[in-house]
């Protein structure tokens, strides 16, 4: 198993967001988290990659309360609980979030540079651009635009680029169709089948079940924090009461 | 006159701009405003004063040790008073004001309120156009010049400029790069420390060193930070100079309303922020949860 995570429970204050989650990705695969708004979808992939042991310790003793983290997180045959995320990233787990987030003040060029961050004096830093722009020509064009500027579809594609410099095992994705026009969504559906077939596995987190499932090879169903359902999607689709509660089909 | 202004405004320009960029890059990397930021410019002349006057020390050696011990202090300061309560943004501020307070006092209790003085690096005068302006004046010039070119390079082309400018836009996203954004707040502070005490080391032997020197150029300090548009580096560059500019000409046109300086720099602030309410080059903080 690339990444395993058992019995993750995260609180912030008394509010229990997360409820003895347990999941895994194999390598290779493209796994999918599905479920309604509120369910915890980010917050699972916030435990995950460090960000929420990152607000316990940052948030420490202000108004903002508590937080509890716990269960184990192996990644690669390691635990990465205790690992502070910016040392997750070194380890191939990168997490690309929720609303884009580019680095809006910088340029193009300088947000995919942050995400090779760790990579800078690689020799093949080149390529790995390269194969970006390969992959997303309009950020090639856009170089040294500033990425604040960009409209919402190529700022999506710039916060998956950048997220591709940071050298990935496994890219978690954090609703990347939030936004965009039903072309722009098709069309970063389809970076994103591209991107798994250059042997990236990915975790994708969505609400846009229909195109997700048609990607994916299994998918987990979360609803208030809890999974209720899992497995091969064809058999999510065919019961009956996950599709109508949950999956919204 | 003209060339008099000219030189002054410049040089209160420049020094206004090394400090309100190094207050403006830990604003915007760790989200704290340093009240102590030109406590640490006066703390870096009291240095100096010391090493010249009363240790009898080379002027190089004690700028360059200055800046050093400044630098050092100033993260002590960071560690102990600002980091614990980082997050609390009325306790942290509240701690860098008192942090302010207790230098000044501290250095009032040591060598009293006399206004104390450092010889000019290099003596002697230059004609530009007909106006006579002393060496000092040009080299504390043509210092802060270098020293901002070097800033600038610095945050745009190295790879630690970039893990600055990137955790100051998103400190949350920046960690997912592999940036230690804890790591990342120490060397900007350092750097931010850094100017101040290079500010200070320059302007030393155009001032008076006294206890309560650090109160003017705090005032346009953050007159200069929010006309400019808070974090903003580029606003508190062009901030700095419309203000030192301003300072020059109510000194020099005004000859007995020097006292009016603050006053006039301040009512600039509060026209542009009448018209820009983000500061000139405003800047929206990302809401980061």
């Amino acid at each position: 198993m690339l990444l395993e995570v058992s019995n993750l429970t995260v609180c912030y204050d008394r509010a229990v967001l997360i409820n003895d989650v347990s999941l895994n990705v194999d390598e290779g695969e493209l796994v999918s988290l599905v479920g309604p708004n509120g369910a915890g979808k980010t917050t699972v992939l916030r435990a995950i990659t460090g960000l929420v042991a990152w607000d316990k310790m940052t948030l420490k003793g202000t108004s903002q309360g508590d937080i509890t983290l716990k269960g184990k997180v192996m990644f690669n045959g390691k635990d990465i609980s205790k690992t502070p995320a910016h040392q997750i990233v070194k380890m191939g787990l990168v997490h690309c979030p929720e609303r884009r987030r580019p680095f809006k003040e910088l340029t193009v060029k300088e947000n995919l540079m942050a995400g090779a961050f760790l990579h800078m004096k690689k020799a093949d830093l080149q390529d790995e651009l390269d194969k970006v722009f390969k992959l997303f020509p309009v950020l090639g064009d856009r170089l040294n635009q500033v990425s604040g500027t960009l409209s919402g579809g190529e700022q999506q594609m710039l916060a998956v680029g950048r997220a591709l410099m940071s050298r990935p095992k496994l890219l978690l994705i954090d609703e990347p169709s939030t936004g965009l026009a039903p072309l722009m969504r098709q069309e970063v559906f389809n970076k994103i089948a591209e991107i798994r077939s250059l042997g990236i596995t990915i975790m994708l987190v969505e609400q846009e079940v229909a195109s997700v499932f048609g990607m994916a090879s299994r998918s987990y169903v979360l609803s208030t924090g809890k999974i209720i359902a899992q497995g091969a999607c064809d058999a999510l689709l065919e019961d009956e009461m996950i599709r109508k509660t949950y999956l919204g089909l | 006159m003209l060339v008099d202004i000219l030189i002054d405004g410049l040089i209160k320009g420049s020094v206004y701009a090394l400090l309100a960029i190094g207050f403006s890059l830990v604003l915007g990397v760790a989200r704290i405003i340093n009240i102590a930021h030109t406590a640490l410019y006066m703390t870096s002349a009291y240095l100096i004063y010391v090493g010249t006057k009363i240790m009898g020390l080379p002027a190089i050696l004690c700028m360059v040790t200055a800046i050093f011990l400044t630098i050092l202090l100033g993260l002590l300061i960071y560690n102990f008073f600002i980091r614990p309560i980082q997050e609390h943004e009325a306790a942290m501020l509240i701690s860098t004001i008192a942090v302010g307070m207790m230098l000044q006092e501290v250095f009032l209790m040591i060598f009293g309120g006399h206004y104390l003085g450092v010889e000019p690096l290099i003596g002697g005068y230059a004609t530009i156009m007909g106006v006579r302006v002393t060496n000092q004046h040009l080299l504390a010039l043509g210092l802060a010049i270098i020293v901002l070119v070097s800033v600038r390079f610095f945050l745009m082309k190295t790879r630690t400029g970039l893990a600055i400018r990137s955790t100051a836009n998103d400190r949350e996203v920046a960690n997912l790069m592999g940036m230690n954004v804890t790591g990342v707040a120490f060397v900007t502070m350092a750097v931010s420390v850094g100017l101040a005490s290079i500010a200070g080391a320059i302007v030393v032997p155009l001032v008076t060193v006294e206890p309560t020197m650090w109160m003017h150029p705090l005032i346009m300090m953050l007159a200069i930070v929010v006309l400019g548009g808070l974090g903003s580096i580029e606003g508190s560059f062009v901030g700095a100079y419309i203000l030192g500019f301003a300072e020059s000409l109510v000194v020099f046109l005004l000859p007995n309303g020097s006292f009016l300086k603050d006053a006039v720099a301040l009512t600039i602030m509060i026209l542009v922020l009448l018209v820009r309410p983000e500061g000139l080059f405003g800047v929206s903080f990302e809401e980061e949860r």
